[in-house]
């Protein structure tokens, strides 16, 4: 009797409870307001202290470390445009979901999803602060902390077997503190080529989520369930080393490195005009590539001569085949003032077959302009053998070179031994007490190599590179660099001067591979030399 | 028995735990929004908040300036310069070429860049200020300072002497830098952009000119055209109230209404001159008057011989863009054989007017517009100008539009056909045209000129001043010939109206 009771008991209990929580859900939840209401935000003098006490956890970053700084601008920027954007993102998802419902819905015998509201809210995202890091390498590092407290109201009605849910997201947080890394830097615009991602510790997350107007997000302890499995699964793509990368330039263009070699001979020409009153002409050839930046070559000047035979060799770097041109101009050689121009003629690289001569005839211009009168005159002909020899695809670096990866030795490296790389960026702060017209000159056992003159340049940038070849790895051994400046005139008194030196151990080289350091140069005041060292062995 | 009570209970504990769960949510909902309220109010501090959160301990190296500093921005910049300048090289110029050649004045057959770089050192921002001004705009003013050293070399070729290089030195330039954007719903969110220099403070372009291999004397007044070539390129293009309107996103949307247009039409009668000042040698100074309101668009009066009080009693409507920054700039120059000597300027601010109203001016005659440049303070006698001011309606704002358009293509068309030498010349010319009499103008209409002809139709209400304008067009050419300074001068076949001479280097 008394187990039937209790039988009995339970089996009310159960009826109870399933129907005592229909009755709590029509009494408590459906009537619960589904729209999302503005927060009211009350100026921050008005608050008292036990609210100010609430607010102290989250004062931004910019407040707390004097390295972040403050971005007020951008928040007041992200304010303004935030309803355009809403709105603009909001339309975008629209009808990228779109044609996924559509697809998924026939799939499921669904009789439809819509979006019943959808908007982002009244809250931009906001900026905490922004810390940037300087590093020698070429990158830019920024840390912003991003704050976003949103007010969004989305809600998906799906309809299917006559009956209606409705699942809706609101209050959603996300408070991260990226890292968004800029490299490499390259001479085109927008000046770099990547863009990478990543997060520095794990995301807070948080958002209610309400099914049939109950959210599910409050049931204690399911919360604090999800929001780890976002946390980790997010960390597990994103956090700190793992990055997101996004390309914005194709990096062969943006680093224009060389695709190949051309190498012209330049025969001989024919039929040169007279130009000089006394005598022949003195021609001599000059080959310039357009878009290099590399000074335009010259042959020998054949004296006298209006059919003068060169036979010279010359090499030229191509960077892009389509749409470098070739221009051989030939000149009159004079003694005083300025050089006479007698014909010129250009070859597009694109007409080149790899790897096969070509002679060329050419006959000289007065300019490339076609409507110019004047080139119908008679200017003779140049002769030249051109050969285009690619690049093969192995010898590039499929990707482009990323700083940190150490390139191996080319072929021809005496084995155990290898290659020295030494490349001089740039140096900050030189002066000298007459002149500072700076070079760098670098000694390495006994072999002196220089950069460039840069005239009155306190920081001058050189970006030049050196290579030794080793046969053994120089553990022992010593790299003595110094920056010293002539003077700019023929000055007796203050003919060279250092601005200061620096002995670099080479050993921390070959057990680091690579070093990529500014050196504080000594007998100088402040000066800074930057210096990028690399060993590459072979293999 | 057990049963209701089972039952019983069984709901109790139902409606006890939806109650909670809806505690729960409201509990949850609330906490989130008041920290959604805490970061919106932290998001934009001002000192006293931060004092008042803070108290005592208020951070010391936090301050609020109206134009917030940047110092990251600044780092990066200095860290990505030397490949901007790499980039913008190249983008430079391309872009500023043409504009020097839109710009270049008369007596200079070319200006080219020979050599552009733009030095080690990046340019700093000061500070970074943004604001809504208006609905759907955000108004970002960035103030830019940039000492830098470039190095750039200008091929100049003037007239008479060979191509000469002159190096540009020690630029410094000065400047808010004031960009709009005009905000829309589709992404990327921003439809266009405005760019201007801010008038007020004024920019800054400070620069020194070197001739490489020779002295800048060996052209006289070449260094002060190039000053003014960069003054009018500054001031008529860049800045404030003109601006670039640089459309983002391939969105088509309608930008009139961001371009700057006509607001209303100036007219201006300049009067007369009393106590000028004697340039000469002999005689008495040559007067005549200059007025614009844009550098582009001058119009010049007749020139009176041997006159220090001199009475012109001729009128030019002007187009004002913007009546609240723009000024009336009246300069009175002498007539000369070369190099035309200025007497004086005068300015007189377009917001001082008051529309439909007439209203005559005396004015002092100036040494120069900048009051800095200003030493000295001797009398240069004073010019009397009669000033009215109409502000246009749509319709005519509409039609002023187009006209504008039109003066500015057909410039370009007879640029190209090598008619002009530069755009500027064609004001002078426009000058001159009005100044010595319509029949010019037939003339040249006659002579087939079809820009011209088009534009005669679109008359600004009299014929006269239309046909004038078609002179506008060909005055400079002729100009040019009776000069002899200018190789596109003599090309000319018109030569039917010599009378219009008189050329006006600037």
């Amino acid at each position: 009797m008394g187990f039937l009771s209790t039988l009995l008991s339970l089996c009310g209990f159960g009826v109870g409870v399933s129907s005592g929580l229909v009755v709590g859900y029509f009494l408590f939840i459906y009537f619960q307001p589904t729209d999302v209401k503005d927060p009211v935000i009350r100026p921050l003098v008005e608050h008292d202290s036990e609210s100010l006490q609430k607010l102290l956890p989250e004062i931004p970053l910019w407040v707390k470390n004097p390295d972040y700084d403050r971005v007020d601008w951008l928040n007041k920027f992200l304010e303004y445009v935030w309803p355009y954007l809403d709105k603009a993102i909001c339309k975008t998802a629209k009808n990228t979901a779109k044609p996924i419902i559509a697809e998924q819905t026939a799939k499921y015998n669904i009789e439809s999803v819509e979006f019943e509201t959808l908007t982002l809210g009244s809250l931009p995202p906001t900026l905490q602060g922004m810390k940037v890091y300087l590093t020698d390498e070429k990158e830019l590092i920024m840390e912003p902390s991003i704050k976003w407290a949103a007010n969004p109201n989305i809600t998906v009605v799906v309809k299917a077997y006559g009956l209606k849910a409705t699942v809706q997201v609101v209050d959603f947080q996300v408070f991260a503190a990226p890292r968004i890394t800029l490299k490499p830097l390259v001479p085109s615009f927008p000046c770099f080529a990547k863009i990478f991602v990543s997060l520095m510790e794990k995301p807070h997350v948080d958002f209610g989520l309400k099914l049939l107007g109950a959210d599910l997000m409050s049931i204690p302890g399911l919360y604090r369930f999800v929001q780890d499995i976002i946390k980790d699964q997010v960390a597990s793509m994103y956090l700190w080393p793992k990055t997101h990368e996004v390309q914005i330039l194709d990096p062969t263009k943006a680093m224009q490195r060389p695709v190949g070699i051309l190498h012209v001979k330049v025969l001989r020409a024919v039929k040169l005009r007279k130009k000089d009153l006394l005598g022949a002409s003195d021609p001599y050839v000059k080959l310039k590539l357009t878009e290099s930046k590399l000074p335009s070559k010259k042959t020998t000047v054949k004296h006298k001569n209006l059919n003068p035979e060169w036979n010279q060799e010359f090499t030229m770097v191509i960077k892009d085949l389509e749409s470098q041109v070739l221009e051989l101009s030939v000149y009159d050689w004079e003694q005083i003032g300025k050089h006479d121009k007698m014909g010129m003629n250009v070859v597009p690289m694109k007409e080149l077959t790899p790897d096969e001569p070509k002679v060329l005839t050419l006959t000289l211009l007065k300019s490339m302009d076609p409507n110019d009168v004047s080139n119908d005159k008679e200017r003779g002909q140049i002769m030249v053998e051109l050969t285009y020899k690619p690049f093969k695809e192995d010898d590039l670096p499929k990707d482009f070179q990323e700083s940190g990866t150490v390139l191996k030795a080319p072929e021809g490296t005496p084995p155990g031994g290898g290659v020295l790389v030494v490349i001089v960026h740039e140096a900050q702060d030189v002066e000298g007490k007459h002149h500072t017209n700076p070079y760098a000159r670098i000694i390495f056992r006994g072999e002196e190599r220089k950069t460039k003159h840069i005239k009155k340049n306190r920081d001058p940038r050189w970006e030049e590179e050196f290579l030794f070849m080793l046969d053994e790895p120089p553990v022992n051994d010593r790299l003595h660099a110094e920056v010293l400046s002539t003077s700019s005139r023929i000055g007796l008194l203050h003919p060279k001067e250092s601005l200061g030196y620096v002995d670099i151990s080479l050993s921390d080289v070959v057990s680091n591979k690579r070093i990529n350091e500014k050196f504080h140069l000594i007998d100088s005041k402040n000066g800074r030399i930057q210096i990028e060292l690399e060993w590459r062995e072979a293999s | 028995m057990g049963l209701i009570s089972g039952v019983v209970m069984g709901m109790v504990f139902g409606i006890a735990l939806m109650a909670g769960w809806q505690h729960m949510m409201r509990y949850r909902s609330k906490k989130r929004i008041a920290k959604a309220v805490d970061i919106k109010l932290l998001s934009s501090l001002d000192r006293d908040d931060l004092k008042k959160i803070c108290g005592e301990n208020f951070p010391e190296w936090i301050s609020f300036p109206v134009f917030e500093q940047v110092k990251w921005l600044n780092k990066q910049l200095a860290k990505l310069w030397p490949f901007v300048a790499d980039a913008a090289e190249a983008v430079i110029k391309e872009s500023v070429e043409p504009l020097l050649e839109d710009y270049r004045p008369t007596g200079i057959t070319s200006l080219k860049f020979s050599k552009l770089s733009l030095g080690t050192v990046a340019p700093k921002i000061e500070g970074i200020r943004v604001q809504s001004l208006k609905k759907g705009q955000i108004t970002m003013d960035i103030d830019l300072r940039w000492g830098g050293d470039p190095n750039i070399i200008l091929g100049v070729e003037a007239a008479l002497v060979a191509s000469i290089p002159i190096q540009l030195k020690n630029l410094q330039v000065f400047t808010v830098i004031r960009a709009i954007f005009q905000l829309t719903d589709e992404i990327p969110c921003i439809s266009a952009v405005v760019v201007a220099l801010l008038a007020e403070p004024k920019p800054r372009i400070d620069y020194t000119l070197k001739a490489i291999g020779g002295s800048l004397t060996a052209i006289p007044g070449l260094s002060d055209m190039i000053d003014d070539t960069v003054n009018s390129i500054v001031t008529d293009m860049l800045q404030w109230p003109h601006r670039i309107v640089v459309p983002v996103g391939g969105i088509p949307v309608d930008l009139s209404e961001l371009e700057l247009k006509p607001q209303g039409k100036l007219t201006v009668t300049v009067v007369k001159a009393n106590d000028l000042k004697n340039k000469e040698f002999i005689g008495k100074s040559d007067p005549y008057t200059v007025v614009y309101v844009r550098p582009l668009f001058k119009v010049k009066t007749k020139t009176i011989d041997n006159n220090l009080n001199p009475e012109w009693n001729q009128t030019f409507p002007l187009i004002v863009e913007d009546k609240e920054t723009q000024s009336l700039i009246i300069e009175v120059f002498d007539k000369d054989v070369g190099q035309d000597e200025k007497l004086g300027v005068a300015k007189v601010r377009l917001i001082e007017l008051e529309a439909e109203r007439s209203k005559e001016l005396e004015l002092r005659l100036l040494p120069s517009h900048d009051m800095l440049k200003i030493k000295d303070k001797k009398d240069r006698g004073t010019i009397t100008i009669q000033l009215f001011y109409h502000e246009f309606n749509k319709e005519e704002q509409l039609i002023a539009l187009e006209e504008e358009k039109q003066i500015l293509e057909a410039r370009k068309k007879l640029k190209e056909s090598g008619v002009l030498g530069s755009t500027v010349d064609a004001l002078d010319g426009a000058a001159s045209a009005v100044g010595s009499g319509i029949n010019a103008g037939v003339g040249l209409v006659g002579s087939g000129v079809g820009a011209g002809v088009g534009l005669v139709s679109t008359g600004f209400g009299a014929v006269g001043s239309g046909l004038s304008k078609a002179g506008k067009f060909m005055g400079r050419t002729i100009t040019g010939q009776s000069s002899n300074h200018r190789k596109s001068g003599s090309s000319t076949p018109v030569n039917s109206v010599q009378e219009n001479g008189g050329a006006k280097p600037l």
